[in-house]
C-alpha cells in the first residue's frame, strides 16, 4: 500500500488573466490530518475544486492510492472516494435530514421507498456521530450550525477514504465544534484522511499533522504542524513585501464626517464603532465573511441595523433607505459590479446619470443633451475607455466598467465613499488606475472606507485600517502599526 | 466563416424585425385585407378598428408600466369591470335628478380615473411592502382582480345595467374619434413621462434589476408603488370610455382585458422580463392585433380559427423576443 493516499504533482492551473496555482504538489498521507491555509484568493479552492472534478487542471497529474487518475467532474470524485464538505449548503430545505442523507440511494422494497428504514438508519447514524438532532426534522427548522453537521453527515454516510472540508466550523458553536473535532479524531482512527481547510489557526495547531501553506497561487511551505509556530505560518502567508505598488499621498485629514457607534445587526454584526474623516482612507481588512460587507450595507441603509447610532457631519441620522444615505451624502461602491454595480444591458449614459437625475433636468425634464454631455465629462475625467457612451456596458473590460461605477458614484456628487472591494477582478494597470484615483478623491476630500480581501493592497492604501473578525471589531492600526502579520493575527483571532 | 456570414445576417433580420416588425405587419395586414375587400381601406372601417381598441390600448399602456417595472398586473379586467358599473350608475342617477349632462359625465369620467388608481393603489402599496416583482405581482394582482371582481357583482347584484340616457357629453366619450383621441393623449403623456422624467427612468431601472435599483440609491418602493398605480388609473379611464361606447354595464365587461393588454404589450416588443419597452411600440402592438382581428373578420374567417391565428401571433412576437435576447447574449459571449 502507498504511503499517501493523495499525490497532486505540479498542478498549474490559469485563468483568463491570471495564474491560479503554479507548479502546486500537495501530498496527503494516509490517515493524517492535513491543514490547507492561506489568504483568500491564494489558490486553496481552486486546488479542491481540481481534486473534486470542478476544474480540469491545465497542467499536473493527480495519484490516488499509488494510481494516476484524472478526475472529470464531482461525480467521478465521488466514486473514488473522495468527500467534500463545502461551506455553501448544498441541502434541500424542504426536505427531513434522513431524506437528505439518503437523496441519492433511497433504499426500496417491494417497489416502494421503505421510510422506516431510511428514518431509523440516519437516526442511528445520527446517534453514533453524536449529532443532538432527529432525523426526521427538516432542514429549515435546523440551526446553521445543525445544518453543517448534516452536510457533514452527508459526506460520512458516503465510506470515503478521503475528505476535504471547507472551512466546516465557520458556522459551528463552541460545543458542536467539539463534537466535530472529536468525530475527526475518530475518522483519523478509523485511517480516513482529512483535508482541512481553515483560517482559525487555533484548530491547526488542534488537529493537524501537516500543514501546507500556499499564497499566491504557489505552496510557500508543507511540513509537521509540530515544527511550525502561529508567528511562522502568518508570516508565510501574507510574506510578500508592501511597497510600491501603490502610489503615495500626502494630505491632511479634516474633520470627522462619519461616526458610527456600536451598530448591530442581530447575527452579522456586534457592536462595531468607528471614525471616519475628510480626506482619509479607511481601510476595512479582514476574512470573508468577517462583517465587512455587512457594515457597509447597513451604513448604506440596504440592510436593517438594529442598534447602534450613525452620525454624518455631526448630525445623528437614522438611515432606512438607501436613497436616504444617498441624500445624506454616503455612496456605497458595491463588490458585485455586475449585479448591483451596473445593469449590463443600459448604456454608459444611464448608467452613470441614474444616481442624480437631477443634474441632467432641464426645465423639471431629463435632457438626453446635458445627459450626454456630463456623462461624456465624467467619463473623460476618469479616462473609461469605449468607443460610445452608448456603448451597452456588458461590452467593457473589467476595468472600465469598475470605472463607469466610479463614475456613477461621483456623478452622485456624495462625499462619503464605501468601496467594497474596488479592484477585484480587474488587471493590474487598471487597479493602478483605481489607486491613484481614490487618492485624488481623498484629496478632494472626499471620505473613503476600503473593504478589500487584498492584504497587501488595503494596508498600502488606507491611512488607518480597521479589523474585523467573526462580525466584530477585533482592532484598530494605524498606518505604522499594520504589518501584514499584525493585520493577519488580529483577522483570524476571533 | 460562412456560419459566421450567415449569423451576422440572421441577426440584422432580427433587429429589423425588431425595429420594424410591427408597421410592416399593419402593412401587411392592411394589403392583403384591402385586395381581397377594397372596403378595409375605407376611412370608416379605419376608425372603427381605432376606436373599437382604443380602450385595450390604454389598459394595455398601463399594463406596459407595469411591466416595464418588473411586474405586470391581472387586476385590469376586474378595474374595468367596476368603473364601467360605478360609472353606469353614476351617470343613469344623474340622469334621473336632472344634472346637467356635462357635470355628470366629468365627475364620471372622475371617479372612473380615480377608482382605478385606489385599486392600483392598494396593488401597488402591498407589492412596495412586500418588495415584490413578477411572481409577487401575479398573485397579488390575480386576488385583487377576485376582490374588485366580487365588488363589482356586489354592486350591480349581477344586473346588467343599461344606459338610460340617450345623448350627452357622457355619450360623446365613445364615439367618434373621441376614443380615439383620448388613447394618443395618454400615449403621448405617458412616453413623455417614461422617458423624461425621473420615475421613468427608475421604473426601467427597477425592472430591469430591483437589486441594482436599490443598490443606486433610487425609492424602489415609491417607484413600485407609482407604477401599479398609473396601471390602474389607465385601467379606470379604459373602463369609462367602455361603458360609454357599449351604452351599458356589466360585470363581465372588462373580462380578459388583463390578458389582452399584456399580449399587446408582448406583441409591441416589451420584454415581460421587465427593464425595457416603449409605450409607441404597445400601442402599435395593439394595433396589429386591430387591424389582424378586423381583417379576419372582414374576410369571414371562422372565430375558431381566428383564435388560433390570434394564438399564432402571440407565439410568434415572443419567440422573436427571445430570439433577440439570445442574439445579444451571444454577440457579448464573442
Amino acid at each position: 500500500m502507498a504511503d499517501y493516499i493523495l499525490e497532486m504533482h505540479h498542478i498549474t492551473k490559469r485563468f483568463p488573466g491570471v495564474v491560479a496555482l503554479h507548479d502546486v504538489s500537495f501530498k496527503v498521507r494516509r490517515g493524517e490530518i492535513h491543514a490547507l491555509v492561506g489568504e483568500n484568493g491564494a489558490g486553496k479552492s481552486t486546488l479542491m475544486k481540481i481534486l473534486n472534478g470542478v476544474y480540469q487542471a491545465d497542467e499536473g497529474t493527480i495519484v490516488l492510492n499509488g494510481e494516476e487518475t484524472i478526475i472529470r467532474n464531482t461525480t467521478e470524485a465521488k466514486a473514488k472516494g473522495i468527500g467534500l464538505v463545502f461551506q455553501e449548503f448544498n441541502l434541500v430545505n424542504s426536505l427531513s435530514v434522513a431524506e437528505n442523507l439518503y437523496i441519492n440511494r433511497l433504499p426500496k422494497r417491494k417497489g416502494r421507498i421503505d421510510w422506516k428504514a431510511i428514518n431509523r438508519e440516519a437516526q442511528e447514524f445520527l446517534d453514533s456521530l453524536g449529532f443532538n438532532f432527529k432525523a426526521t426534522q427538516k432542514i429549515e427548522q435546523l440551526s446553521a450550525a445543525q445544518r453543517q453537521l448534516v452536510e457533514i453527515a452527508k459526506v460520512l454516510a458516503l465510506n470515503n477514504s478521503l475528505i476535504v472540508m471547507d472551512e466546516p466550523t465557520s458556522s459551528l458553536t463552541t460545543t458542536e465544534t467539539e463534537i466535530l473535532f472529536k468525530l475527526i479524531e475518530n475518522l483519523k482512527k478509523e485511517g480516513i484522511s482529512i483535508v482541512y481547510i481553515s483560517h482559525k489557526l487555533e484548530e491547526v495547531f488542534r488537529l493537524a499533522d501537516t500543514t501546507t501553506i500556499l499564497r499566491d497561487g504557489e505552496v510557500i511551505d508543507s511540513a509537521p504542524t509540530a515544527t511550525l509556530t502561529r508567528d511562522k505560518i502568518v508570516e508565510k502567508m501574507v510574506g510578500r513585501s508592501v511597497d510600491t505598488e501603490y502610489p503615495h499621498r500626502s494630505c491632511e485629514l479634516g474633520e470627522v464626517v462619519l461616526k458610527v457607534d456600536n451598530i448591530t445587526r442581530n447575527g452579522l454584526i456586534e457592536d462595531i464603532s468607528f471614525e471616519l474623516r475628510r480626506g482619509e482612507i479607511l481601510g476595512f481588512a479582514g476574512l470573508i465573511g468577517s462583517g465587512r460587507t455587512e457594515v457597509a450595507e447597513a451604513i448604506f441603509g440596504a440592510e436593517v441595523y438594529h442598534e447602534g447610532v450613525i452620525e454624518v457631519g455631526g448630525k445623528k441620522v437614522a438611515i432606512h433607505s438607501t436613497h436616504q444615505a444617498k441624500d445624506e451624502g454616503i455612496g456605497l461602491l458595491t463588490e458585485d459590479r455586475k449585479e448591483t454595480g451596473l445593469v449590463l444591458d443600459y448604456n454608459l449614459i444611464w448608467n452613470i446619470t441614474i444616481t442624480n437625475l437631477n443634474k441632467v433636468r432641464r426645465r423639471k425634464f431629463i435632457s438626453s443633451k446635458a445627459e450626454m454631455q456630463l456623462a461624456d465629462q465624467f467619463s473623460k475625467e476618469l479616462n473609461i475607455k469605449t468607443p460610445s457612451l452608448k456603448q451597452y456596458a456588458i461590452n467593457l473590460s473589467g476595468g472600465n466598467q469598475q470605472k463607469v461605477v466610479f463614475a456613477k458614484w461621483l456623478f452622485s456628487d456624495v462625499d462619503i465613499l464605501i468601496l467594497d472591494e474596488p479592484t477585484r477582478g480587474i488587471d493590474v494597470g487598471a487597479k493602478y488606475e483605481i489607486y491613484q484615483l481614490m487618492n485624488q478623491l481623498a484629496e478632494q476630500g472626499k471620505a473613503i472606507i476600503m473593504i478589500s480581501s487584498e492584504l497587501p493592497e488595503v494596508i498600502g492604501m488606507s491611512d488607518r485600517l480597521v479589523v474585523l473578525s467573526g462580525g466584530k471589531k477585533v482592532g484598530e492600526l494605524n498606518r505604522e502599526e499594520a504589518t501584514p502579520e499584525a493585520v493577519m493575527s488580529l483577522a483570524v483571532s476571533n | 466563416m460562412e456560419s459566421k456570414e450567415n449569423s451576422a445576417r440572421k441577426k440584422k433580420i432580427v433587429s429589423f424585425l425588431r425595429e420594424w416588425g410591427l408597421i410592416f405587419a399593419i402593412v401587411i395586414i392592411t394589403l392583403v385585407a384591402t385586395i381581397i375587400r377594397p372596403a378595409f381601406l375605407s376611412g370608416k372601417n379605419m376608425l372603427n378598428i381605432l376606436r373599437a381598441y382604443s380602450t385595450i390600448g390604454i389598459a394595455s399602456i398601463g399594463m406596459a408600466y407595469a411591466v416595464i417595472g418588473g411586474g405586470m398586473d391581472l387586476s385590469v379586467g376586474s378595474t374595468i369591470s367596476l368603473t364601467a358599473v360605478i360609472t353606469m350608475l353614476i351617470i343613469n342617477n344623474a340622469t334621473v335628478a336632472t344634472v346637467a349632462p356635462a357635470s355628470a359625465a366629468l365627475l364620471a369620467l372622475l371617479v372612473g380615473i380615480l377608482l382605478g388608481a385606489l385599486v392600483g393603489a392598494v396593488n401597488g402599496a402591498i407589492l412596495a411592502v412586500v418588495n415584490g416583482r413578477m411572481a409577487e405581482s401575479f398573485i397579488i394582482t390575480y386576488a385583487m382582480q377576485i376582490v374588485v371582481g366580487a365588488i363589482a357583482q356586489a354592486i350591480v347584484k349581477g344586473n346588467f345595467q343599461a344606459a338610460q340616457y340617450r345623448s350627452g357629453l357622457f355619450k360623446q366619450f365613445g364615439m367618434g374619434f373621441t376614443p380615439v383621441l383620448f388613447m394618443i393623449v395618454v400615449a403621448v403623456v405617458m412616453q413623455f413621462i417614461l422617458v423624461k422624467t425621473k420615475f421613468g427612468r427608475s421604473l426601467y431601472f427597477l425592472g430591469s434589476s430591483m437589486k441594482a435599483a436599490k443598490m443606486a440609491g433610487l425609492k424602489v418602493k415609491q417607484v413600485r408603488f407609482l407604477a401599479h398605480l398609473i396601471c390602474g388609473m389607465c385601467a379606470g379611464l379604459a373602463g369609462v370610455i367602455v361603458v360609454s361606447r357599449v351604452g351599458s354595464a356589466s360585470v363581465l365587461q372588462g373580462q380578459n382585458y388583463e390578458l389582452d393588454a399584456l399580449v399587446c404589450v408582448a406583441i409591441g416588443g416589451t420584454s415581460l422580463d421587465g427593464g425595457s419597452g416603449s409605450i409607441l411600440r404597445t400601442v402599435l402592438g395593439v394595433m396589429v392585433i386591430g387591424f389582424m382581428m378586423t381583417a379576419l373578420n372582414i374576410l369571414g374567417v371562422q372565430s375558431n380559427a381566428q383564435l388560433i391565428v390570434r394564438g399564432t401571433v402571440i407565439v410568434l412576437a415572443v419567440a422573436l423576443d427571445v430570439l433577440n435576447k439570445s442574439m445579444k447574449l451571444r454577440e457579448v459571449a464573442q
